[in-house]
């Protein structure tokens, strides 16, 4: 949903863990921004290289586990 | 995870500095935030379409003059951008 929201796709998009952020319109600007507002919503920080290596929605899934895991 | 197409070094340094606005942007009042994230983001853009790729030394001063501005953005005692230059519009010099 955060990405469907900050991509501004049509309604009816279907976006799977394996959807590559490319393949849904997002140059390496909207990429930076998905990584940003997902930062805010799950409240964790994302390292520069670790931000730059996320192309699909399942690396950022993936990601955020591994760092709210690491939180607790 | 995924590989994906490896960014160039300079292209790594050009979103760094994005997400270092961003970040700086979200400490600042909802309102200036917003209008920075507006400014930020069609700063980058416009240069993203505009300037060639190989253009290296001026990409290389972008982000240096980038990196000044966002400096200056980190001040808490500046609330905008009224006071950066971010507002004007590069243009790209014709190198040939």
């Amino acid at each position: 949903d955060i990405v469907k929201k900050q991509l501004v796709l049509p309604e009816g998009t279907d976006v799977t863990g394996a959807s590559k952020f490319t393949d849904l319109g997002a140059d390496s600007l909207d990429t930076v921004e998905i990584v940003m507002g997902l930062e805010e919503a799950f409240k964790i920080s994302v390292d520069e290289s670790s931000a730059q290596s996320i192309a699909t929605v399942e690396d950022a899934a993936e990601l955020i586990d591994k760092i709210v895991s690491n939180a607790k | 995870m995924a590989s994906r197409s490896k960014l160039s070094g300079i292209q790594r340094q050009v979103l760094a500095l994005y997400r270092g606005f961003l970040r700086t942007a979200r400490l600042k009042s909802p309102e200036e935030r917003h209008r920075i994230e507006s400014v930020v983001s069609a700063e980058f853009r416009e240069n993203a379409r505009n300037i060639d790729r190989k253009n290296f030394v001026y990409i290389e001063y972008l982000l240096r003059r980038g990196k000044k501005q966002l400096e200056q953005l980190k001040d808490p005692d500046i609330t905008g951008l009224s006071t950066l230059e971010i507002n004007k519009v590069y243009k790209p010099l014709n190198l040939k």
